[in-house]
């Protein structure tokens, strides 16, 4: 092995370890801003007091949540019932290894470039569609094994959301990839220069979109811990950290579909067209994108109302999953 | 027809999600209460009681122990003195006003009743405090003249400023910045 290898390992440590903290600390704004969009809707202030307009607020309660008592019920299948959380938070890290953030970036002394992404994967967006889907486990098996009723049945109405969106998922990207004739996502954010694939494939992205608010379980599709019929659903048995980080796991995934959506159809880090002769980097305007996003879901959330069970199988089968089958067709049509 | 124009661009979903972005850039209603902001109440609210004078600053409490005959509750103290010295508008005063604020239940009896104007429900509301010796006013505290003049008109929210201290809490109001709620 030489230096050089010996440079790459450790430069791709470095970006694991950079892009891990950032995800792990994400939650800490983000639940902030959702509850100050939820407090502005409802003509609240939200959070106020902690800090200057309730800035620390998610910090306080990271410390309330870390000195809570951990429970484990007494009948609960206990490990299975620790394990939970992690199966359904290392899946949603899992994801970032091959989600690019910007091309590469020169760092100026030592002249060395510096790609923004931990790896380019020639089948990248199978990965995360794959890896992403995998995080079910860790709700259906907290929910199973917390032993209550409630509980199960939000693990179970997850399991049953996850396979029928899923499909519909899957299906919505593929015609950006018949598009950019490629699955790896940085060859799909480099074939969107000037006309963004949104300008393509809008009926994808409306399918896109609204798959995606099912499989991260947020409102109007949150069945699996729906407050009015389920207490909390698949979580409701747990406390403390565990609770919390099935918490960190629907910020993260939140924050994977926002970004999927800005990659798949915004064109990654490209600037909007008209507006490129700003002078700003890239990794700007992917994150302006990304940000629009995540508040367009908070937005969402505190505006619609929760489907009903029968509706969302109705719209994920017999809506959804035809009408992104036609727009595979029409891509292809056009294509030829 | 419509409807499936509705349902192709998502009309209804565009229309809430619109009324949400009004509301969320819109101002909040919130009162800022006990921190910036206090609520400032009409001139007919009900609250701690006041003792009054006469613009010469006599009392005009004549001690007729009306107030206190006709209180539901029995709070009112009166024990009436002789006194010819002028410091109340006849020759009789009371010798000890006081008033039990923790049976007192704020129904204005006691002014309806007063032949001299002389007690009234005044404005101040935030009566709790670390000790029970203030749930007792006395004659004194009564006295004092109200925090808010009793001209000014009510309804407002004010700018205030938070106190803390061995007393209690108090939000000092500040009157030249008022505005409405809504």
């Amino acid at each position: 092995m030489d230096i050089s290898t010996l440079i790459e390992v450790a430069l791709i440590i470095v970006k694991v370890v950079i892009i891990s903290l950032i995800l792990f600390g994400l939650p800490i704004p983000l639940t902030w801003l959702e509850r100050k969009v939820a407090g502005h809707i409802q003509l609240r202030l939200g959070p106020f007091r902690v800090g200057p307009h309730g800035i620390l607020q998610p910090i306080a309660d990271a410390i309330k949540l870390m000195f809570k008592e951990d429970i484990v019920p007494e009948k609960a299948d206990k490990r299975l019932f620790k394990l939970a959380p992690l199966l359904a938070m290392v899946p949603a890290f899992a994801v970032y290894a091959t989600i690019p953030f910007g091309d590469k970036i020169t760092i100026p002394i030592i002249n060395k470039d510096i790609t923004l992404y931990i790896a380019d994967m020639n089948i990248g967006i199978l990965y995360v569609l794959a890896i992403g889907g995998m995080s079910v486990y860790g709700i259906i098996l907290g929910g199973w094994a917390s032993n209550s009723k409630y509980a199960v049945m939000g693990g179970l109405r997850s399991a049953a959301q996850m396979i029928s969106y899923e499909i519909a998922l899957t299906f919505s990207c593929i015609g950006v990839v018949m598009i950019s004739n490629s699955l790896s996502l940085l060859d799909i954010v480099k074939g969107q220069g000037f006309y963004w694939n949104i300008i393509y494939q809008p009926l994808g992205f409306v399918l896109f979109f609204i798959a995606a608010m099912a499989e991260i379980n947020r409102i109007p599709f949150d069945l699996p811990e729906d407050e009015g019929t389920l207490a909390a659903g698949y979580h409701v048995e747990y406390s403390a950290m565990r609770f919390s980080f099935f918490m960190l796991t629907e910020y993260v995934a939140m924050v994977t579909v926002s970004v999927l959506a800005v990659i798949l159809f915004f064109g990654g880090w490209n600037a909007p067209p008209f507006l490129a002769i700003l002078p700003l980097p890239p990794i700007f305007w992917f994150v302006g994108k990304v940000a629009f996003f995540i508040y367009f879901f908070m937005w969402i959330r505190f505006t619609l109302p929760r489907y009903r069970y029968d509706q969302l199988m109705t719209i994920g089968w017999k809506i959804l999953l035809p009408l992104s089958l036609l727009n595979i067709l029409i891509t292809g049509l056009f294509l030829l | 027809m419509t409807n499936i124009f509705k349902n192709i661009f998502f009309i209804d979903f565009i229309k809430g999600l619109s009324l949400t972005l009004k509301y969320n850039v819109s101002k909040t209603i919130t009162l800022r209460y006990p921190d910036e902001e206090k609520w400032v109440t009409y001139q007919r609210f009900r609250g701690l009681h006041t003792l009054n004078r006469d613009t010469q600053g006599r009392e005009l409490c004549v001690a007729c122990e009306l107030c206190a005959k006709v209180c539901p509750t029995k709070c009112i103290t009166v024990i009436p003195m002789e006194d010819d010295t002028g410091k109340g508008i006849t020759d009789r005063i009371a010798k000890v006003y006081q008033i039990d604020l923790v049976r007192c239940l704020f129904c204005g009896f006691c002014e309806d009743a007063c032949p001299t104007t002389a007690i009234r429900m005044g404005r101040e509301y935030e009566l709790a405090c670390f000790s029970l010796d203030c749930a007792v006013a006395d004659k004194k505290r009564l006295l004092e003249p109200s925090e808010i003049p009793q001209e000014f008109e009510g309804g407002y929210v004010v700018k205030a400023r938070f106190e803390k201290n061995k007393e209690g809490l108090k939000v000092k109001p500040d009157l030249t910045k008022k505005k409405r709620w809504w």
